[in-house]
């Protein structure tokens, strides 16, 4: 498939960066690896006639144990072994995105701003066009939840409640300045699956920062696929927690895959913290949980098996991170 | 289409300078335009990995690589490995232990393998399968193609 004619920018800074965002602005893409823009680009959806590729751009490179940069491809954060060790979360998902072929073009920042996948809108566009187009590209309905205002599409990201386990922030860069922002923060809860983060536009990831007590953390990352060794999750679910003897002093949950955003649950976490963490009080929590996510029919498992397999996944989590046996 | 820019990168050893417009990829830059056909064209959205081919000696997925962004790489096809005459190694198990059936997914799984056996010369069999977890072979004959890349892995 050939891909429509678009200009191709490569700046070697962010200030550069910037400037083409703010030149460009409402009509460009970022391009980092590609392995989700590409594709969606080959199917034609939501085209734009500019492409600013992150390639070049010093500030996004390198990796170490308190800073990786957006443009960190997978692959090679998965050869990082001090930092595959400081965080096993991490290190579960980062071996369960795709396969390490596209790992190896794929980088951080992609999957953490990954398009959000449904099944009437990841089609080509014959396909599209046969049934009638929907919100989140040229057309004015959802397939999924009849209605026209809101789009249910999936976020698939692998990393990012991984990320949001261990306290990491996200280091972005716009047209009016830095800021620092909790990568837990990012995404938006009120907002759906087109507008899905609290970015503003041009905004870029520059770096993914981690406080030093996410080292003391214990955590684990459990994902749920229709084929091991390729798909996108049908639920993604990260745990972590500090422990003083077998009491948890400070523990967090999240989970994607579910819902148009990754989210944390501090709220319904919160009752495990300061007490022993018994299998009682796992399955409490795992059951709210479960309760309080809203999958829609729109990837290949059922949305009721989803929900069920949620609460599954998050007791399986908590006990490997109390256990200690994660990665 | 967008105006062409003069691309310059090696190609299989060799330097290549060629015009390209910005929106090439360069898998159809290989196979339509320097006839290289034996890397495949197969899903073309990333998921099968018949268009492996090396970028710095890194099994990469052409189909999802734009041409420009690879200017001044090294770039290496199944053609590249492919001795003039005869076969590579990973290329003459496959052969003899029958790792191939339609053949259509061998080229990539040579490209994955050869650069798995450089990395790791002696990987174990669950590497193996980790490694080429990528390359799709739709007659499913994935057996063989462990034992091969094994095969390979041992020398002759």
């Amino acid at each position: 498939m050939h891909l429509d004619p678009f200009e191709l920018h490569r700046p070697s800074t962010v200030e550069e960066t910037m400037a083409l965002a703010r030149r460009y602005s409402g009509s460009f893409d970022y391009l980092a690896g590609g392995t989700d823009l590409l594709p969606n680009y080959k199917m034609h959806l939501n085209l734009r006639p500019h492409l600013i590729a992150l390639e070049d751009v010093q500030e996004l490179r390198g990796h170490s144990v308190d800073r990786v940069g957006a443009m960190t491809r997978l692959g090679d954060l998965e050869r990082d072994a001090a930092f595959l060790r400081a965080y096993p979360a991490i290190a579960e998902a980062l071996r369960e995105v795709a396969t390490p072929l596209v790992r190896a073009t794929g980088t951080v920042g992609g999957n953490l701003f990954l398009e959000t996948r449904c099944f009437f809108f990841n089609q080509s566009y014959f396909w599209r066009q046969s049934l009638g187009f929907c919100l989140k590209a040229e057309g004015d309905r959802c397939h999924v939840v009849p209605q026209k205002e809101k789009c249910y599409a999936t976020f698939s990201g692998d990393l990012a409640p991984a990320l949001m386990v261990l306290d990491a922030e996200a280091e972005i860069h716009g047209p009016d300045g830095a800021r620092r922002v909790p990568v837990t923060d990012l995404y938006d809860a009120r907002g759906d699956g087109i507008q899905r983060t609290h970015l503003a536009p041009g905004e870029l990831l520059v770096a993914v920062h981690f406080p030093t007590a996410a080292r003391a953390r214990r955590s684990a990352y459990l994902k749920l696929r229709v084929r091991p060794s390729f798909d996108f999750p049908e639920l993604g679910v990260a745990a972590s927690a500090i422990f003083d003897g077998e009491t948890p002093t400070e523990l967090a949950v999240a989970a994607g895959g579910l819902e148009t955003y990754p989210r944390r649950f501090d709220d319904l976490t919160q009752s495990l913290v300061g007490s022993p963490l018994t299998d009682e009080r796992i399955l409490d929590v795992a059951t709210r949980i479960r309760g309080a996510v809203r999958p829609v029919h729109n990837t290949f498992l059922a949305p009721d098996y989803r929900k069920k397999m949620a609460g599954v996944f998050v007791r399986r989590a908590l006990t490997r991170v109390r256990e200690g046996t994660a990665a | 289409m967008s105006d062409p820019r003069i691309l310059r990168l090696r190609l299989n050893g060799q330097p290549l300078e060629v015009s390209v417009p910005p929106e090439r990829i360069l898998l159809d830059l290989l196979r339509e335009e320097l006839n290289l056909t034996g890397t495949k064209r197969g899903c073309d959205l990333g998921t099968c990995g018949c268009c492996t081919v090396l970028i710095d000696g890194r099994p990469t997925l052409s189909c999802l690589t734009l041409a420009h962004l690879v200017a001044g790489r090294e770039i290496t096809t199944i053609e590249g490995v492919t001795p003039a005459t005869g076969l590579n190694p990973v290329q003459k198990a496959f052969v003899e232990l029958g790792a191939t059936q339609c053949g259509f997914c061998t080229p990539g799984f040579v490209m994955t393998a050869g650069a798995l056996l450089r990395e790791h010369p002696h990987p174990t069999r669950q590497q193996i399968a980790d490694a080429v977890s990528g390359n799709l072979c739709r007659c499913t004959g994935y057996s063989k193609i462990l034992d091969a890349i094994t095969a390979a892995s041992r020398g002759p």
